[in-house]
């Protein structure tokens, strides 16, 4: 599969990425470079890639690859451990809000 | 010797270090030092690490000192809230000693992808560490604190502590709380430990192990306890996957596992064959799971919410976005974001993201057939080269992924491992790995000092 330089810009758009037009030769040569590379998992029949959800779970070993591992905990709040409260490191805190300046008015820092 | 002449003794190595160009540290005082010691004093003498300096990689949140994942994007950041990590080995009168440089978010085997330039190699300043935590490897090896944090996402503990000759140990995946550490590949990322000795490590990992409430990956277990060492290896099967021995293996790292393969019979170990066959895949399902992962991990550095700002030229929010993130992460950062959202964007997901994570079972379900089959460790070089040049493998990002062809299975596979040195190849250090079954950290570490007692870590090899 070959990535060109229309699918660098689609890719960086939707990561939200400015790439200078200097840069897209040279990722273009990696992104498939690392695509090509990632493609041997081609060479898997497909029935062997079992599904990573699928077999009996081991209590000794609960470990699963992956998003299947995570357990939700219990819906309730609880105060989070910060060493300094919002009001100290964010430049203001009102009534539980943070108040950040308008878009309009950000300066480049 | 007190915690205040520790503090001033560490401080004087650290700015030794600086000084000799190691540029392993990103941050660190002796104010924060020598603060560090008199919080220690009032601490009971016999608390586990009472005074020991321990460095922590920079992408390990402290409230006392900036963390900047070697970015520019988090230029001046300091967290409000402490990892869980950190804590526990402070109560256990450990004293923070610096913030270790690294690869850019923890993105890299060389530690040249920092945007604070690259660490050099302690024994050989043409050379790399390793990485991605190849700052607190270069300050284990020094000798500028005898223990420091880094963090696995695919072997950047053990890869970089064979290049530098000191022990890294990765815990099993839930055993140490990811809380404040920042995040890379959820599924995949470990706090880890380098120490000068197995024991040192050892008594870092049991320190700050546990069942954390922040962080709902942690297993609901027993803390681990500092291993008691085994004498010998009576009684152990110790499986030598034959993929990990290949015909081309460099012949300073082969002549370093002969002497491992060695030590470990004449310690009464049992040496058997085995197979890992879908090992062979792990780099590729590596470089498609943990990008992927780090595409959505890093989503939240867009200027708004963390560091510097940067207004893109066509004004707007997502001008914004980009621009930011276009100046603030490095070449490696947007690789990995690029590639990762590739892999999950529309029409690519099954092919690449869905087809990896399958694999990435097949790749943990041949540690388990193997440790089920009655193999209690396995024994494995930890890299295929001992540290190569700076420069060498830049130009090529799969070159440089390949480094990890040894270590990465085993994250994926969310294993216990660590690298052991046991030799010298033309003066650089050669590490072997040994992996055990999933919370089996402790009798892995306990058969990892027998080991390091019959070995010389500094013998020549051929």
């Amino acid at each position: 599969m070959s990535i060109g330089r229309d699918d660098v810009l689609h890719v960086a758009r939707l990561a939200e990425l400015a790439v200078r037009d200097e840069d897209l030769p040279r990722l273009v040569d990696q992104l498939n470079r690392i695509v090509d590379y990632v493609a041997q998992l081609d060479r898997l029949p497909a029935e062997a890639a079992a599904d990573p959800q699928a077999g009996e779970s081991d209590p000794d070993d609960p470990f699963l690859p992956g998003p299947a591992q995570v357990t939700l905990r219990d819906d309730v709040p609880g105060p989070v451990p910060l060493a300094r409260p919002p009001a100290e490191f964010a430049p203001e805190f009102a009534e539980g809000f943070f108040l950040v300046p308008r878009h309009g008015a950000m300066e480049d820092l | 010797m007190s915690a205040a002449a520790v503090a001033r003794d560490t401080g004087a190595r650290l700015a030794a270090a600086d000084a000799a160009g190691l540029n392993a540290t990103l941050y660190w005082s002796q104010e924060l030092l020598d603060a560090e010691a008199r919080r220690v004093e009032a601490l009971p003498a016999d608390s586990s690490l009472h005074g020991m300096p321990i460095a922590l990689k920079d992408n390990i949140v402290t409230t006392d000192a900036p963390t900047t994942c070697a970015s520019r994007i988090l230029a001046g950041y300091v967290s409000p809230y402490e990892a869980t990590a950190v804590t526990r080995l402070r109560g256990a009168g450990a004293m923070v000693a610096a913030k270790a440089n690294m690869d850019e978010f923890a993105m890299g085997s060389s530690t040249e992808h920092s945007a604070f330039g690259r660490v050099v190699h302690p024994l050989d300043p043409s050379r790399v560490p390793g990485g991605s935590s190849g700052g607190s490897a270069a300050l284990v090896a020094a000798g500028v604190v005898p223990a420091a944090l880094g963090s696995e996402t695919g072997g950047s503990v053990r890869q970089p502590a064979s290049f530098c000759g000191v022990v890294g140990v990765k815990p099993s995946y839930g055993r140490v709380s990811r809380f404040g550490l920042v995040a890379f590949g959820s599924s995949l990322d470990c706090i880890s430990v380098f120490g000068r000795t197995v024991d040192d490590a050892a008594r870092v990992l049991a320190a700050m192990s546990g069942h954390d409430p922040l962080d709902r990956t942690t297993l609901d277990r027993p803390s681990m306890r500092r291993p008691e060492p085994r004498r010998d290896l009576r009684g152990l099967r110790i499986g030598l996957p034959r993929e990990y021995f290949p015909a081309d293996l460099h012949p300073g790292v082969a002549a370093g596992m002969e002497r491992a393969r060695r030590a470990t019979r004449e310690l009464g170990a049992e040496l058997v064959d085995v197979s890992l066959p879908h090992s062979a895949f792990a780099v590729p399902t590596y470089y498609i799971v943990a990008p992927a992962e780090a595409a959505a991990n890093l989503a939240r550095y867009d200027g708004v919410r963390y560091g510097p700002r940067r207004i893109g030229a066509a004004g707007g929010i997502q001008a914004l976005y980009q621009a930011t993130r276009g100046e603030g992460f490095g070449p490696e950062v947007q690789r990995r974001i690029l590639i990762g959202t590739y892999v999950l964007s529309a029409g690519y997901y099954d092919a690449y993201y869905r087809k990896a994570q399958r694999v990435r079972k097949l790749i943990a379900d041949d540690f388990r057939r193997a440790f089920t089959g009655g193999v209690d460790l396995l024994l494995t070089p930890t890299t295929p080269t001992p540290a190569f040049r700076a420069g060498e493998k830049t130009g090529d990002p799969v070159a440089m992924y390949l480094a990890d062809v040894f270590v990465c299975a085993i994250s994926l596979a969310g294993l216990p491992a660590l690298s052991l040195p046991v030799g010298r190849s033309e003066g650089l250090p050669v590490g072997a790995q040994l992996i055990g079954p999933f919370f089996e950290d402790e009798a892995m570490l306990a058969a990892a000092a027998a080991l390091e007692r019959a070995l010389g870590a500094d013998a020549e090899v051929r």
